[in-house]
């Protein structure tokens, strides 16, 4: 403990160059930051609803909760309920077998609540668009207010997403 | 040595009963027979202790006939070949085998489901990737339904209702859980009967996502496919991916250059790694240790950081395609995630330490969630759950593919089963992974990364070891287009595990022993 304190304060020290990508999505997060706190009160709290996706959007989602992203910080939060959220974000294609849970999701919301999808399957089908098992995008059963591409879109555009759905609602206030 | 077919039919023929053996290439055998001598085949093949069913699918005009043809692959874990029983229909009946092999249980359902196929004396006949809102006549596999968007009315499904298991006695409740969960979670339901605090019984129902992937595959070119593949289940995407350019390089012969598969090799043992991580850290957020977990959790960013950099996809989509890769990767590139490694070894042991040194962690993984040994066979346990179980079985050193019978192989193994044996098999398999890629980086060929891959008719069956277990991908190309694409995913069968697993165990242990089986929702329901 204290030769890493004493190495801390006389050990050589090693400049690492900066992480581009991270300070962009700092730059992002601290911007999405001060439209929370001027629009919802300082935090938002957001509830993953998976209609149908191959998994890899939760994975991203999850991973803006770990050390790297960690966006608590920006004031975003998930959260447990639906009761509890201000935001549905929904991944994947909505399926027959889930169109029914999914509307109880988002009835169970608290209104004024907005809707944003995650994912090009979510955005539209997807791949998905002519099966018989899905009914198509999230928009077929849920008003979405937001859209964010990709396969699956990276922790970095899910925020700039965040940042684009602050900005439609200023736009509507006005 | 004789293959799997051969064995069979000696066996067959010794007893008089006629059968036809196509061998379809080196990895594959079939063996077909007549509806008459199906009960006493499938009684020789019990009889016969080291043959596990693996999987069930059926086919409609397979190979001009124009019936419905079912197919029972099988596998014994010292010879490479897979057996693949195949049996001609001559009505939508055939006898149910899941008394003699208990998954079957599963997969007769299914076939049920995708072509109204009913298995006499099946003690199990719910339906089970179709809910209530698909009416019971409806038979999507069928060819004479064309796949298009259904109009259903979610409010009043047609459908008969899905009857759960009566639980019932003093002090015994259920709690139903899902399909929508606490967390950034998969949906699927999970119905508890409960004693106290104690789990008395366990029902999944599953198939939320059921995406129709395999209907989608039909009448699509090979190499349009892939996209399909890959999205199976998003973090087993290179995995899939192979094995499905496995199935049609097969088909039409192509010899995948030597670079390729030592970068396939590269990332498929990334994608182990980075899923690895992720359930180790996992399994210490749900015992409540967010501070191991946190430094899991940073190496798997890396680790995703370096798939896009490498595949241009944190998650290895989009760079492996029939006859090899997309595009080849920088040996530069290589070289510099080799550097890496040898820092993120002593990273992950540090990381590892400090969980085994915390005893509330070990404490609550150890004894927890056991899957006995003797469920492996009759379940058709595979993966990490398996090689904890007291099964050192591994598809890349059973079935070898691409370069595998070139590396070395730890295979990690366990007698223990329980929660605590999962996590350190994993932890094993990761620092395996690590040598195996820096093998394949030392001895990196230079040239090309993609060969040419004709469009032929045919069919074909590849496993492969993806991080959850063995995946089987199962093409058969008709016209220059995929006839039937039938993927059966580790997940598929390893679901069963927990079921038993959580006998015993009390309630808030689920979330532990579910992320110790790191089960996939997606890639079970297709």
């Amino acid at each position: 403990m204290i030769t890493d304190i004493l190495r801390n304060f006389f050990g050589k020290k090693i400049a690492q160059d900066s992480d581009p990508e991270l300070y962009e999505f700092r730059k992002t997060g601290l911007e999405l930051k001060r439209n929370i706190n001027s629009i919802f009160g300082r935090s938002i709290a957001i509830r993953e609803l998976d209609s149908g996706s191959d998994n890899a959007a939760e994975i991203e989602l999850n991973n803006l909760g770990t050390t790297y992203y960690d966006v608590e910080r920006f004031g975003i939060s998930f959260v447990a309920s639906p009761r509890h959220a201000d935001i549905i974000v929904i991944t994947g294609a909505v399926t027959h077998n889930m169109a029914l849970a999914v509307k109880k999701t988002f009835e169970a919301m608290p209104q004024p609540g907005f809707v944003i999808a995650v994912g090009d399957d979510a955005c539209d089908g997807g791949i998905y668009k002519d099966s018989y098992a899905v009914l198509g995008g999230a928009d077929k059963i849920l008003p979405v207010d937001i859209k964010i591409p990709g396969n699956p879109p990276t922790p970095l555009e899910i925020m700039k997403g965040l940042l684009a759905l602050m900005n439609a609602i200023k736009q509507q206030r006005h | 040595m004789n293959t799997l077919g051969i064995i069979l039919k000696q066996t067959l023929e010794a007893r008089n009963i006629k059968c036809l053996l196509r061998k379809k290439n080196a990895s594959e055998d079939y063996v077909c027979i007549e509806m008459d001598s199906f009960g006493e085949t499938v009684q020789l093949i019990k009889s016969q202790q080291l043959l596990r069913l693996i999987a069930m699918w059926a086919a409609e005009d397979f190979e001009y006939y124009s019936g419905f043809t079912l197919f029972y692959v099988f596998e014994n874990y010292n010879i490479p070949e897979l057996l693949a029983l195949e049996v001609r229909l001559k009505d939508k009946c055939a006898p149910s085998i899941a008394l003699d092999f208990p998954i079957a249980c599963y997969f007769e359902r299914e076939i049920k489901d995708g072509f109204g196929i009913e298995f006499e004396g099946a003690f199990d006949t719910r339906r089970l990737f179709l809910h209530e809102a698909y009416p019971d006549s409806f038979h999507p596999l069928l060819k004479s339904f064309k796949n298009q968007a259904l109009d259903l009315n979610h409010d009043e499904p047609k459908g008969s209702e899905y009857i759960f298991k009566e639980v019932a006695g003093e002090g015994i409740y259920q709690i139903p859980v899902g399909p929508v969960h606490a967390g950034i979670i998969e949906p699927g339901h999970f119905r508890f009967g409960v004693m106290g605090e104690t789990i008395f019984n366990l029902e999944i129902r599953h198939f939320y996502k059921h995406r129709g992937l395999e209907k989608l595959a039909e009448y699509k070119k090979p190499a349009d496919c892939i996209a399909i593949a890959e999205s199976i289940s998003g973090d087993e995407s290179a995995a899939n991916a192979a094995a499905f350019a496995m199935s049609i390089e097969k088909i039409n012969n192509c010899t995948v250059p030597e670079r390729a598969w030592q970068l396939r090799t590269v990332m498929l043992e990334m994608e182990r790694i980075y899923s690895h991580l992720g359930d180790m850290a996992g399994m210490q957020v749900d015992v409540a240790y967010p501070v191991g977990a946190s430094l899991l959790l940073t190496l798997r960013e890396e680790i995703m950081r370096y798939n896009a950099l490498m595949s241009g996809s944190r998650f290895l989509k989009g760079i492996i395609k029939p006859g090899g890769l997309l595009h080849d990767i920088d040996t530069e590139k290589l070289l510099d995630f080799k550097k890496y490694l040898s820092a993120f070894k002593d990273r992950f042991e540090a990381a590892l330490k400090t969980a085994c040194n915390s005893s509330w962690v070990i404490d609550r993984f150890d004894t927890t969630g056991v899957v006995k040994k003797e469920l492996v066979s009759p379940l058709n346990l595979s993966g990490p759950i398996a090689r904890s179980s007291g099964a050192a079985i591994d598809t890349r050193r059973n079935h070898p593919y691409g370069i595998y019978d070139k590396v070395k192989l730890n295979l990690p193994s366990r007698n223990e089963g329980d929660v605590l044996a999962r996590f350190m098999v994993k932890a094993d398999e990761i620092e395996n992974s690590v040598d195996i890629i820096n093998h394949v980086i030392d001895n990196l060929r230079e040239g090309p990364v993609l060969s040419e891959c004709s469009n032929l008719d045919g069919y074909s069956l590849t496993a492969v070891e993806a991080p959850r277990g063995q995946n089987l991908h199962w093409v058969y190309v008709k016209n220059g287009v995929i006839d039937r694409y039938k993927v059966r995913t580790a997940s598929f069968c390893n679901w069963w595990a927990i079921e038993h697993a959580v006998l015993g165990n009390i309630v808030p242990d689920f979330p532990v022993i579910n992320k110790s089986m790191n089960l996939s929702y997606a890639g079970n329901d297709l």
